[in-house]
Formats: structure tokens, C-alpha cells, sequence
């Protein structure tokens, strides 16, 4: 890994060589250790260090910026070169704001020395028990093993200088045979948070409780999200849910800060000190990681924006770096007495936007759909096509699960919700 | 900074330098040699230096205006049936002695793991060339002054217009320089360049946004290409249609109808239904656990239905302006032409020389390609295209000779299942077609279909006055995930009776 004192050093060296008003240096190393493995068997395996650098600078509002990999003196005063000479060629930027200045920076976990010492003969190990696992159950099992440990170093003309370090062990599978196949995943930033034995107990449960799937009629009806499937969606929610956008008309969040869009049950956080949820100690325009409400009670609190549109609205910029979604802690069985019938779903696959303005979207069902029946699990099911509105879909909860550590980055619970749209039925 | 590396700087200028690129073959081939001395079964090093300019205006603020420039190598050994790969950007003999050992390690951990004797390669003989993509002005050499006038001209032109309310314009020029060498001995020295222009206009009223996107796709072209492109009446055009859009009706409840495709819409079907299905990583269920794997199996091969007898696909990876056309790929096999779909018949694969022996296939077809020096090659999509019809036929002509469909042009929702079979498309703008006209533009068109109902409806193509090629850049695959690159093309094309209807 590159020692924090030489990316000083390389941030000393810019400001020393910088003639510009302004710059923003970002520098980023990571080193990742990746095995892929497919039909019982390893088909890629990769390792290697990237050490990135982005410079920003600017004279009055006229910025360049430039991104390279290499860091002795002369490319660096290359890169330096080439940034002024973009942004004194470059247009004026009405919406410019100037760099940060020192902030005092939370502390927040994201390391662990067991993920950082995790050797690549242990993840073929584990890599091994799936793969026997599979062979047990005559399936065929595919998937990726992947360890990163990345460090960020930021630095401003004015005054602004932080550190992040953040390890993350990444784990997913999925088994198939014949019809039936189905996925789980987890990703830890301490890999004592990582047991193989529940991740494999959790695929054979999925696994066994799928049949060769049969068809079912499209239509409106209850489904049981479970956290995959929702984090699948939140993600989507995130990127189109963007304060500016919102007030130019393009979203349907257009007026509607403040105001109840969402279920009365749909509760969305970002939090800097959540246990085992990732958060870095500053965002990457430097201002400090703060907690942030986005959906309290279905009210919106809070949509995206950056500084210049923040300053603007003379509000705090914000941006999403963690989903931490409210459960009540209902279990799927009882969710299954809820209503009548209905489909449990495990993700959601291949999420796309149909209609902007609206916040319709579209997608597939993946990795196992069951349907229900008087509070019992009747049969397996092909999957579905659904299009649907995610913020009118949460007014139509019925009841959440326990909040689950879904990712390093995410805490969700497993949702019933009514009336899901489902448009059409795939052929498997 | 009496630590940091002055001999890295050396390095590179000698990758810049033609003169010099010999003296860094050479150093490629210590490498090879070393890693033969070690007992691998194959080995290859590839330094790639990789050059991208990005420009993204939103409105009149430049968002964005950066030069990205990163060298690096990555080396890949095969040892006892499995790969290892490994990459560093140090170019020190040490530091590249090291990341050899690293990988020969990293292969021998896979080969723990493995069916029966574990992986093969196809056969390949040993090439030693250059390729570089034609082009006449280079597009890095302009001044990015220059390239924002421009793009201002177009955004002013845009917001000129009291209902657009966004306007974006991102441009993108791309070029990776290659050395390659493997223990087979082939010695390949590669530059490609590609350049991307698109812009959006949104437009807003009576409680609607839609826009409307001007974008060829990237294309393996210099800046004299930018140079044919009339911009203010694109600009002017693709204003006015943002406006007609948002003003536009929505179709109602879904029935069949016949379908006219423009070749820009055509290459995303094209993309997701044809290209990724017939990948034969995918096909052997490597791509499982994400991307997903294919219907397209090889017990199909040579009796498949997959198209209409109308339907040729042809794969193309010496096609002029392609962007995958790179003379090699990143095995050191060299671009070839074939069928992927003949006369409406599954044909043939797009292959690697790690997968092509899966299936018993004497060689690879050339598709093993990876994005950045730090990415193992990976089995892609060739340059794809659907043939022309051979009978002469214009769009004008399919217009009229249809009573009730639609006319889809550009690119907008797509959503295809894990297998690639059922798939839902949307589009960029829409025309109802009624008795041979077209009547009225229309907004929020979904269409629904599935392989292989989709490519056997199809009953017309225009003929090649109308081929037109489109380059996808951002094609999303594999773990972790590389953005890759390749051309599409086709001449308008009919689609009969499929599900069309307004989105909900």
C-alpha cells in the first residue's frame, strides 16, 4: 500500500509547483485480490495495487483536471502543466465554488486487521467449501471472492487535508441446476463479521426450498422483497433523487421536499457511526460525513445536492453514502399471514427507468421467486417483469422485516408490499 | 520526493516514443523469458498506456473538463489448467519480476480449484505486427477551447428554446497504446483511438419532462469526423423533437403492432439480445453469478431458429471504424469476420482461446478483450452488425407499406433477463405509423419480446444505402466490472406483430 507520508509528500510537491488559485488534489490506492470461479471451478484470479491521482485547479472560475497513475517529479510537474494549461484554454464556470478549507474530520471504522491480513490462499479456501457444497448437491456454483483495501488522501489549495482507509471483503455465489438456481451475497468491512458456514447454510435454504419453477399469471398482487431485492432498488432511488433535478422539473420529486411521498413506514438514513456499516470520514468535495435523514415517516427530509446548488438554496450539500432503512422486526411467516397470497421475490435484476418524470421503473425478479398461499409456501414460480413507481410502492407496505446488515453499506428489512405491479412473465 | 521514482519517467517516455518502443519490447520479452525459465505453460505482458479527455457541460457550467492518462502492465499466466493475472504500474525489472511471480502464484492457487485437467487453450500461432486505428486529426491534438466552443454553440442553441430547460453535452476521446508479447512469441504494437459526442435536451411542460438525445455512438475516427457533423441544425433538430416529445401523446394499453426500427435503436437490441447471448464465457456459464447466463446453448449450434431467414448477423472485428477492431486481441489472436447467425440459423460463437475449447472449437474467434492494464481480458462482443437486406428497400418505403405500427428511432429504457431471452425496450422517440403514414409523434413506448419470437418477426430490412453503424462504449461486464467497447450496425429494419404499448 502507498504510506500516507508519500502521498504527503506528492500533495506537498503539488502545492509547492501549483501556480493556479485554486486546486483540489484526490489520491486514491487500493489493493485488490479478486478469484472468480464458474461451473465448479476458478476461471479468473487477479491481484494488483492501482494508485490514482486526480488534480483539479482553477484560475478565477476556469477550471482543469487531470488524472494519472505515475508520481515522480517530472510527471508530476507534467500533470500539473496540463491542468493549468486546461483550464487557462477552459470557459469561465458560473457555478464554481471554491475548494475547502481545514475541517475538523469524524473518526468512523471501516478497516479490520483480519480483512487486511486475509490471504488469497484462505479465499480460495472458502472458494473450495463452495464448491464441494455444490458438488454435494450435483448443482453447478459460480461466483466471485474479492478483498480491497483502499486509502484516500484529499488536499486543497485551502486548507483542507484528510486521510480514509476502508478494507471490504466481498463474497457472492449462485447455484443452479437445472430450473432452479438462486444467489446469496455479503460484503463486510471486518472479515470476523463474514462466516462462510451461514452464507452456504443460506444459499442450500434458498436452494432447497426452489423447485423446477412453473408459470403464474401476470398482474397486481402482495410480494415479500427480501433485502437484496430492496437494496437492489434503493440504489436507483439514490441516483434520481437529486434536490436540483427535483426543482428543474425532471424528477417527481419537483415540490415535494417536505412533503409525504413515501409510506408512513419507509424510514431512509445515511449514518456516520452505524456498527458495521461503512462510512467515510469526509465526502469527496471535503466536506465532513455527517448523518442525514432522507425519508422520515414517508416525509422527505432531505434530496442530494452539491455545494453550488446547496449554497444556493442556502442548505447543507448532501449526498448518499450508506442506506440504513427501519424494519419492525415482523418475520416472513407472519408475513405470509398477512395477506391472502402473494410471491416472495429474492432480488430484483436489470432495474431501468421507463418514465423520468414519473419515477416509473422497470425491471426482472431473479435468483428464486416462490409464491404463497394461506401463510404456507406453495411452489416455485417462474420469474417476472414488473414496472413500477418505488415511492408509491412504499405507501403500499404492509409490514417490514428485521433490519439487516444487507452489505457493508446497507441495513434493510425484508418488505410486504401490495399490489406489486407485475406486467409480464419471463419463459423460466 | 528523492524517493519517488525518476526512472518511471524515463519508462514512459520510452512507451511514447516509437524509437524507443523497441527497447520496452525488449524489456517485455526478459519478462517472457523469465516466466518460461519458471515452468509456465503460457504467458503474456501487456502494457498498455491509456489516454481519455472528458468534457461534460451541463447547460453553460462546465461540470467536468479532465485529461486521464495511466500506464501500467498486467501479466497473465497459465499454469496446470488455470490463469493467474497480476498487474503493477512500476516498470522497474524488479517490480515487474515481482508481479510475474505474483501471478504464477495467484495461478497456481487456481489451479487447486478445477475441473478434471482444468482449462486448455486453442491452438495459436505466434504474430509479430503493428495495428493502429486510421484516423487523420488526431483528436487530442486540438485545443480544448475548441472542443467547448463547440459544445457551448450547441448547449446555447438548445436553451435558445423556451422549453428546454437541461441541456448536456459530454464528450469523450479515447487512446490506448499497446505493447504486447507472450511465450508463444507474438509481438504486437496496438494503438486505438475512439471519439464520443452526444448531447440531451430536456424539455418541460404542462407537468412532463422528456428529452431527446443526439448521439452516434463512439467511432473509431479522428476529429475530422466531428468536422461532417452539422451541429446547429442537430441541435436545432433535437430540440424540436424534445419539444414534440413532451407535447406528444401516450399510446394506451399494450397490443401487437408492427414495429419499424432505426439501425441506432436496433444496435442496443441488437447488443443485448444477439451480441451478449452468443458470448461463449456466457454460454458456458461463466458470467452465472451476475451478468448472467445464455439460452443460445451449443446443442443449438447449426439448427437454432433464431431470426427469420431474412436475418444475418455478422461478426466483424476488421470492420473499418469499429471499436473492436484492434488488428488483435488480448490473447494475440487476430480480428476476424463470421457469422453469428446465418440465414436466420444460430451459426457460431464469439470465442476466446480459453473458451473456444470448451466446445471443441479448433481456435478463437478473437474476442478476449480487457479495458484498462489492471483488467484480465474477458470474452466480449465483436463488432456485430445485422446485414442489409439484398432487396432494395427504404425506411420511406417500410413506412408505407405498413397500416398500424411504430416507428422507434434512437435508444431509452432497455431491461433484459439474466438468461437473455425476455426483454422490454423503449426508445428515444416514437412515431404511430397508421395506413402508411406516420400520423403522429408519440411518448412512453415500451415494447415487450422475447428471444428467439423477436428476430423471427422480422419480415424487411433496408438495403445498404441505409447501414449505419453505432459505437457502444460503456458495455458493463464482468467481476469487477469493465466498461467495454464495440461497433453495432443495420439498416432500418420491420418487426411484425409484437407488444407494444404506453409504459405502466
Amino acid at each position: 500500500m502507498m504510506m500516507n507520508e508519500k502521498m504527503q509528500k506528492i500533495g506537498k510537491f503539488i502545492r509547492e509547483n501549483c501556480a493556479a488559485d485554486d486546486f483540489t488534489l484526490h489520491i486514491n490506492n487500493s489493493q485488490t485480490s479478486a478469484t472468480r470461479f464458474a461451473q465448479n471451478a476458478i476461471t479468473h484470479n487477479m491481484g494488483g495495487e492501482n494508485t490514482n491521482l486526480y488534480l483539479e485547479v482553477t484560475f478565477g472560475t476556469k477550471t482543469g483536471a487531470v488524472s494519472g497513475n505515475i508520481f515522480d517529479e517530472k510527471s508530476l510537474q507534467q500533470l500539473i502543466k496540463t491542468a493549468e494549461s486546461i483550464a487557462s484554454l477552459n470557459q469561465p464556470d458560473p457555478e464554481f465554488v471554491a475548494s475547502e478549507g481545514a475541517h475538523k474530520l469524524p473518526e468512523t471504522t471501516k478497516t479490520s486487521h483480519e480483512t487486511i491480513s486475509l490471504s488469497s490462499e484462505k479465499m480460495v479456501d472458502n472458494i473450495a467449501k463452495c464448491v464441494e457444497n455444490a458438488k454435494h448437491k450435483d448443482a453447478n456454483i459460480s461466483g466471485i471472492s474479492e478483498k480491497e483495501i483502499s486509502k484516500n488522501y484529499m488536499l486543497t489549495k485551502n486548507g483542507f487535508e484528510g486521510f480514509d482507509e476502508e478494507a471490504v471483503f466481498s463474497h457472492s455465489m449462485t447455484m443452479k441446476k437445472d430450473g432452479k438456481e438462486t444467489k446469496v451475497s455479503k460484503s463486510v468491512n471486518d472479515f470476523n463479521n463474514f462466516s462462510m458456514e451461514n452464507q452456504l447454510n443460506q444459499l442450500n435454504l434458498q436452494f432447497d426450498s426452489l423447485d423446477n419453477p412453473v408459470s403464474m399469471e401476470k398482474g397486481r398482487m402482495p410480494v415479500i422483497l427480501r433485502p437484496a431485492a430492496v437494496l437492489n432498488w434503493l440504489h436507483y432511488l439514490a441516483w434520481g433523487f437529486n434536490l436540483r433535478s427535483a426543482d428543474d422539473g425532471l424528477t417527481p420529486f419537483t415540490g415535494k421536499l417536505g412533503k409525504q411521498v413515501f409510506g408512513e413506514k419507509f424510514n431512509l438514513y445515511s449514518r456516520q457511526n452505524q456498527a458495521k456499516i461503512s462510512a467515510p470520514s469526509f465526502f469527496s468535495n471535503g466536506l465532513p460525513v455527517r448523518d442525514i435523514d432522507w425519508i422520515k415517516n414517508g416525509v422527505i427530509q432531505t434530496m442530494s445536492s452539491n455545494r453550488f446548488y446547496a449554497n444556493k438554496k442556502g442548505i447543507l450539500p448532501a449526498q448518499f453514502y450508506n442506506f440504513i432503512v427501519d424494519g419492525e422486526n415482523i418475520s416472513e411467516k407472519e408475513m405470509m399471514k398477512k395477506v391472502k397470497r402473494g410471491v416472495i421475490v429474492n432480488s430484483l435484476w436489470y432495474i431501468r427507468s421507463t418514465d423520468q418524470k414519473v419515477g416509473e421503473q422497470t425491471g426482472l425478479t431473479r435468483d428464486g421467486v416462490l409464491y404463497f398461499e394461506d401463510g404456507e409456501i406453495v411452489k416455485s414460480v417462474k420469474n417476472f417483469r414488473w414496472n413500477e413507481i418505488l415511492h408509491d410502492a412504499t405507501k403500499r407496505i404492509i409490514a417490514l422485516g428485521e433490519s439487516v446488515h444487507q452489505s457493508y453499506y446497507a441495513k434493510i428489512p425484508t418488505m410486504l408490499i401490495d399490489d406489486f405491479n407485475f406486467v409480464d412473465v419471463t419463459t423460466f | 520526493m528523492d524517493d519517488l521514482l525518476d526512472t518511471q519517467h524515463q519508462k514512459i517516455k520510452e512507451i511514447n516514443s516509437s524509437k524507443l518502443r523497441s527497447k520496452t519490447m525488449k524489456l517485455l520479452l526478459q519478462i517472457i523469458d523469465i516466466a518460461k525459465e519458471m515452468g509456465v505453460d503460457y504467458a503474456d505482458i501487456r502494457i498498455q498506456k491509456t489516454k481519455i479527455e472528458t468534457i461534460y457541460l451541463r447547460n453553460l457550467s462546465l461540470k467536468n473538463t479532465s485529461l486521464k492518462e495511466i500506464y501500467g502492465y498486467g501479466i497473465r499466466v497459465f499454469k496446470n489448467g488455470a490463469w493467474g493475472f497480476s498487474h503493477n504500474n512500476e516498470f522497474t525489472e524488479d517490480a515487474m519480476q515481482k508481479t510475474l511471480k505474483n501471478a504464477i502464484k495467484i495461478a497456481e492457487q487456481s489451479a487447486r480449484i478445477q475441473n478434471g485437467n482444468g482449462l486448455k487453450l486453442s491452438y495459436e500461432r505466434s504474430y509479430m505486427d503493428t495495428f493502429r486505428t486510421s484516423f487523420k486529426i488526431d483528436p487530442f491534438e486540438i485545443p480544448i477551447s475548441e472542443k467547448v466552443d463547440l459544445m457551448m454553440e450547441v448547449n446555447k442553441t438548445l436553451l435558445n428554446y423556451d422549453k428546454i430547460k437541461q441541456a448536456q453535452f459530454f464528450f469523450e476521446c479515447r487512446k490506448d497504446e499497446k505493447l504486447f508479447a507472450s511465450t508463444i512469441g507474438t509481438m504486437l504494437d496496438i494503438t486505438t483511438l475512439y471519439i464520443e459526442p452526444t448531447f440531451t435536451a430536456t424539455a418541460i411542460d404542462k407537468g412532463d419532462s422528456q428529452s431527446r438525445t443526439f448521439s452516434l455512438g463512439g467511432h473509431a475516427k479522428g476529429w475530422e469526423w466531428m468536422q461532417k457533423i452539422n451541429w446547429n441544425n442537430e441541435a436545432v433538430r433535437i430540440a424540436e423533437e424534445a419539444i414534440m416529445k413532451v407535447q406528444a401523446d401516450t399510446l394506451g394499453a399494450e397490443t401487437r403492432r408492427d414495429l419499424i426500427l432505426d439501425p441506432d435503436h436496433m444496435s442496443l437490441t441488437m447488443h443485448e439480445s444477439v451480441g451478449h447471448p452468443t458470448e461463449l464465457d456466457r454460454v458456458m456459464g461463466w458470467e452465472a453469478d451476475f451478468a448472467g447466463i445464455s439460452f443460445a446453448t451449443p446443442e443449438k449450434l447449426g439448427n437454432f431458429q433464431y431470426g427469420s431467414k431474412i436475418v444475418n448477423f455478422i461478426a466483424d472485428n476488421t470492420l473499418t471504424d469499429g471499436l473492436a477492431s484492434s488488428g488483435y486481441d488480448d490473447d494475440g489472436v487476430p480480428v476476424q469476420k463470421w457469422h453469428i447467425i446465418k440465414d436466420g440459423i444460430l451459426n457460431e460463437y464469439g470465442s476466446t482461446r480459453d473458451t473456444a475449447p470448451l466446445i471443441d472449437l479448433n481456435a478463437s474467434r478473437g474476442c478476449n478483450r480487457a479495458t484498462n492494464y489492471y483488467d484480465v481480458p474477458i470474452n466480449r462482443i465483436p463488432n456485430l452488425y445485422l446485414q442489409p437486406g439484398r432487396v432494395k428497400l427504404s425506411p420511406q418505403d417500410l413506412i408505407a407499406d405498413t397500416k398500424d405500427g411504430i416507428y422507434i428511432e434512437g435508444r431509452g429504457s432497455f431491461s433484459i433477463d439474466q438468461h437473455r431471452v425476455n426483454f422490454q425496450f423503449g426508445g428515444d422517440m416514437f412515431w404511430e405509423i397508421k395506413n402508411g403514414k406516420k400520423v403522429r409523434p408519440l411518448k412512453k413506448v415500451l415494447y415487450k419480446s422475447s428471444n428467439p419470437e423477436f428476430w423471427n418477426s422480422v419480415d424487411a430490412i433496408c438495403d445498404d444505402r441505409f447501414f449505419q453503424t453505432f459505437g457502444i462504449t460503456n458495455c458493463g461486464k464482468g467481476q469487477p466490472g469493465q466498461r467495454g467497447r464495440m461497433t453495432h450496425g443495420g439498416a432500418t429494419a420491420r418487426c411484425r406483430k409484437i407488444r407494444v404499448g404506453g409504459s405502466q
